[in-house]
């Protein structure tokens, strides 16, 4: 699963205010190398959502200095391009979870988000849930 | 009818696919021009969605665009994850995306899996939810009028023939399909004939005579479970009948579900009876035989239930003309003892006594494709009892979409999307609809 995927990735439970951005917890990612294509890069841009990419990144560990607010005229920062490239296309989950901030948790196989909620996926309830990155902790009482 | 929708998918859809996926080759299947087009169309950097990709055989089309595939089928997807696409599981129904992200969306062969229409609006609903206004969507299902044949009924279940695929299962990635002809697997032979025996053990014996009466293929006059049971493990992966059923949304669901019972051989045709139209065509009506479906013990089945009896006069009626209708040739079945001269037919039986005229053959048919003609030959059968894959559970469910019902369906319920183009495809009937801008009047 690449970031560019996951940015379009939420948690479609009924009920769910907020289920986007989903948290990545990755046990194994991948980098690949992908051409680069300016003009690419620079039509996906407005399609992101910029904060959940950046999060998403930074939450792997390959943020790389990318700026956390979109910087004006990038269409033309080859730089700036390039290091969003590199977090669209190259960085790639292979195994983990990526979880809902209000339900559940989908599993990341092969690279293969599963997106099915079936009655045998068991919903985490929400307190007892560790959020990676989250700042405070909560437990279940 | 939402749980009775969900099971027949379930069984009828995703389970078939899911055992059928070691199966497909892309091979089999090529990439449609029409929808080649349509992605080629789509301007670089755009974010296209297959909604159902399958092998993900569009997923490779265009490379300017960012190609996302997602389908309900895990072993498809890890197919095409293999190709290196982009992919993910998840149902048409609850599609994990945000709003408004696709610059283009397809969805080919999927729609027509939606066993209501409700369901179906549902699923062209949540497509168009991803869609940015202004982005397009191409959808293609299934046609009730086929170049060579017209189905008779809407709801149709498919059987599946492994002889058709062109891979070995366990040769994955490699291309065979220049050396297996289209052809029926060996093992067909054997089944049919089990089959075709285990009716006549039935027919001698002192079961009500309404049985007598099938068909002797015996591709009807299911009137309990043994029957139904044995019914289905004869059917060989080569049947290539189309079995219809009434439409979920035609049967009056709700009022009969407490009264569902398991099926007995009372009198008469219960409504669970095959009724045969053209020679390939077989007619069940579920209504509420549920237990054809899936072939498994009636108890385990409540997806269906049962409705009025037919009565034996109405079902004799229904299956008095068996008309082939084949574009250039027709063959008229007569219904009399013994076969017909030659010409491709069907026999039926009238009464208990036919089965024996045509002991000895059995019937095989040939498709070239599964959405296509399937032709009638006559074989003969050795005497083998070869115990055999059961092949119940590779019956895919279809809506066929009759002409202009998919725009149609489009046009009433689906109010983000107007529709840009309609045709005929392959098969099928192709729909292109654009995702409306707020504010502005339909296209």
């Amino acid at each position: 699963m690449k970031l560019l995927t996951h940015n379009m990735l939420t948690s479609h439970v009924k009920g769910v205010t907020c289920g986007y951005p989903l948290l990545i917890q990755a046990t194994e990612v991948k980098l690949n190398d992908v051409d680069f294509n300016a003009e690419f890069v620079a039509r996906m841009i407005p399609k992101m959502e910029w904060s959940a990419l950046v999060g998403a990144a930074d939450s792997l560990g390959h943020l790389n200095d990318l700026p956390k607010d979109l910087v004006s005229d990038y269409e033309n920062n080859e730089d700036f391009l390039r290091k969003v490239h590199h977090i669209l296309l190259e960085v790639e989950v292979l195994e983990g979870t990526l979880k809902c901030p209000e339900s559940g948790e989908f599993p990341v196989s092969k690279g293969v988000p599963n997106m099915l909620l079936n009655e045998d996926r068991v919903l985490r309830h929400p307190k007892t849930w560790i959020g990676l990155g989250c700042v405070s902790v909560c437990v279940v009482m | 009818m939402e749980n009775e929708a969900i099971q027949l998918e379930k069984q009828h859809v995703h389970s078939v696919y899911e055992k059928t996926a070691p199966y497909l080759s892309d091979l089999r299947c090529k990439a449609w021009p029409r929808v080649k087009q349509f992605l080629l169309d789509q301007e670089p950097g755009s974010l296209i969605a297959d909604i159902g990709c399958g092998t993900g055989k569009y997923l490779s089309v265009n490379s300017l665009i960012y190609n996302l595939g997602c389908d309900y089928c895990s072993p498809l997807v890890e197919k095409a994850r293999k190709q290196g696409h982009e992919v993910l599981v998840c149902d048409n129904l609850q599609l994990p995306f945000r709003d408004q992200v696709f610059n283009a969306v397809i969805s080919i062969g999927v729609i027509h899996h939606f066993s209501t229409k409700e369901r179906r609006i549902r699923a062209i609903r949540e497509i168009a939810r991803t869609i940015i206004p202004g982005g397009m969507v191409m959808i293609y299902a299934w046609a009730l009028e086929q170049k060579r044949r017209r189905f008779e009924k809407q709801d149709v279940f498919v059987p599946w023939n492994k002889a058709l695929c062109s891979r070995n299962p366990s040769e994955s990635g490699e291309n065979t399909s220049k050396d297996k002809p289209v052809d029926i697997h060996p093992t067909v032979y054997s089944e049919e004939y089990r089959w075709i025996n285990a009716l006549r053990k039935e027919i001698s014996t002192k079961r009500s005579y309404s049985l007598g009466s099938c068909i002797s293929v015996g591709r009807c006059c299911i009137k309990n479970p043994e029957q139904e049971n044995r019914f289905y493990s004869g059917l060989g992966k080569s049947l290539r009948s189309w079995f219809f059923s009434k439409s979920l949304d035609e049967s009056s669901m709700k009022k009969h579900i407490e009264k569902m019972k398991p099926l007995r051989s009372s009198e008469g045709w219960i409504d669970n009876a095959v009724l045969v139209q053209p020679s390939r065509h077989f007619s069940i009506d579920l209504g509420h035989g549920g237990s054809l479906l899936n072939g498994q013990s009636f108890e385990e089945d409540d997806v269906f239930v049962e409705t009025t009896n037919y009565k034996e006069a109405q079902w004799w009626k229904a299956t008095g003309t068996l008309r082939e209708i084949n574009g250039g040739h027709q063959t008229v079945v007569h219904r009399k003892n013994g076969p017909v001269n030659g010409e491709q037919y069907k026999p039926t039986v009238n009464g208990t006594n036919d089965l024996n005229s045509v002991s000895n053959r059995i019937f095989r048919r040939t498709s070239t494709l599964d959405s296509t003609d399937s032709i009638l030959d006559e074989i003969d059968v050795e005497d083998e009892q070869d115990n055999l894959v059961d092949t119940k559970d590779f019956m895919r469910y279809y809506h066929v979409f009759k002409e202009g019902e998919l725009s149609h369906l489009i046009e009433e319920n689906v109010n983000e999307l107007s529709i840009v183009s309609s045709c005929f495809d392959h098969g099928n009937w192709c729909v292109i609809a654009k995702r409306k801008t707020p504010g502005v009047s339909a296209l």
